[in-house]
């Protein structure tokens, strides 16, 4: 197993918004601006990391039967811990994401990765297809809230680059969200075509 | 290391397990973390007062004990010679587009607003979380925009009014322009700001014990 393979595998080849198509809803939800799609997807992928770890470990004490209800008390429990530590120690960005950092628990890429690959494979690769998707998902999410800030607010992390008159509130709005997602999973099928 | 079997002992025994070391793990990171996140909330609340009543004036001032009634804290404030320069009331409206939203207000010795703060929200980021924010600027010039872009883009903000600094809650009611009120909802979200002035109404209600509402019903029942 080439670990770095894997990592390489959960950005580009199995990228979880563009390719797999996972975590929709905090992918639409959180990507207003290109800070908060950032700030989701690293605290995403500290759950990933942790979850993915931790249930490659105990694979082998997880019977079958119960295994679904085991792996979302792991995941619950690395949520609330990091929902803590967000409050603790960076209260301003847990402020604007607010809700959206309990709603973790629920995002299938979590246990979508727990199920097809850290029940499957060894801790290293398992912590390393964490940080992989993880890697992914936090690309794609900073790339749509960049799209969709810079479209609908004319600023680029904060910063104005645009002037308010070409402002289009649609892409901050959802609306905004489904189109620039679709038009940017178009944009990497077609790169992806072509190397094909 | 063979797979455990899936009889009922081996799925409640792991199960179980699973469940008491989930709980001991956050049961530490709590106790590491209560602390922190108290002073936090501690100082957001005397950070928050300090800037709603006295805005960047830089004067020396002391604030009186929290005084806790119907679920309204309030904080009166008063100047080095002890003359009162505002109270700050916290202030809930549960029903705020996410929920509760909770806010601090200033009010003047007259009941004028002097500031205000959002404590805590679930609004929408980029929408319903800007009102930290927009009751407190000055409306931004009209856009021009065909019809048709309105449509598309959202309708520009009328030159309307969403700065609620100075106004007097005693005097007139806060409400947003759509129900007839004086102030600009915030584009896009309107439950939200109906229930910020909610908030800010009632915050003035528990302090003054009446309200504009008030004064014109009970002069009407008077004649």
């Amino acid at each position: 197993m080439n670990y770095f393979k894997t990592i390489l595998n959960g950005i580009i080849k199995e990228n979880p918004t563009f390719v797999l198509l996972l975590g929709m809803c905090p992918t639409l939800a959180t990507t207003s601006s290109a800070l908060n799609g950032m700030g989701m997807g690293v605290a995403t992928m500290f759950v990933l990391i942790c979850s993915n770890v931790f249930i490659s470990l105990l694979k082998n004490l997880i019977p079958d039967g119960v295994r679904i209800p085991c792996y979302i008390v792991v995941i619950a429990s690395f949520v609330t811990v990091l929902q803590m530590l967000m409050q603790a120690y960076v209260p301003d960005l847990y402020k604007t994401l607010g809700i959206f950092i309990p709603l973790i628990v629920v995002n299938c890429i979590i246990l979508g990765r727990a199920e097809a690959f850290a029940a499957k494979n060894n801790v290293l690769a398992s912590l390393c297809d964490g940080v992989g998707i993880g890697i992914g998902f936090t690309i794609a999410l900073t790339l749509l809230g960049m799209v969709r800030e810079l479209l609908g607010k004319g600023t680029f992390f904060g910063m104005e680059v645009l002037p308010a008159s070409t402002n289009m509130l649609v892409f901050v709005l959802a609306p905004g969200a489904f189109i620039t997602l679709g038009l940017l999973i178009a944009i990497v099928n077609s790169f992806k075509n072509k190397k094909a | 290391m063979k797979k455990l079997e899936s009889n009922i002992l081996n799925m409640a025994l792991v199960l179980t397990l699973i469940a008491v070391v989930a709980a001991g793990l956050l049961a530490w990171v709590n106790g590491v973390t209560s602390e922190p996140i108290r002073q936090i909330n501690e100082k957001t609340v005397s950070d928050g007062v300090k800037s709603v009543i006295l805005g960047d004036r830089d004067i020396e001032f002391t604030v009186a004990p929290a005084q806790e009634k119907n679920g309204f804290v309030f904080h009166k404030v008063m100047d080095a010679n002890g003359n009162p320069l505002g109270t700050a009331v916290e202030s809930v409206d549960p029903n705020g587009f996410g929920g509760n939203l909770k806010v601090m207000v200033g009010f003047g010795p007259e009941g004028e607003i002097l500031g205000y703060q959002v404590l805590e929200h679930s609004e929408t980021p980029g929408l319903g979380a800007q009102a930290d924010a927009w009751f407190r600027q000055a409306s931004q010039d009209v856009k021009e925009q065909s019809g048709v872009a309105n449509v598309i883009l959202g309708r520009p903000a009328k030159a309307g009014n969403h700065n609620i600094i100075g106004m007097n809650p005693g005097d007139d009611m806060l409400a947003v322009s759509k129900d007839g009120g004086q102030v600009d909802a915030i584009t896009a979200s309107t439950i939200t700001s109906k229930a910020f002035l909610r908030a800010v109404n009632a915050a003035y209600k528990e302090l003054f014990g009446y309200t504009a509402a008030d004064a014109v019903s009970g002069a009407s029942s008077q004649n």
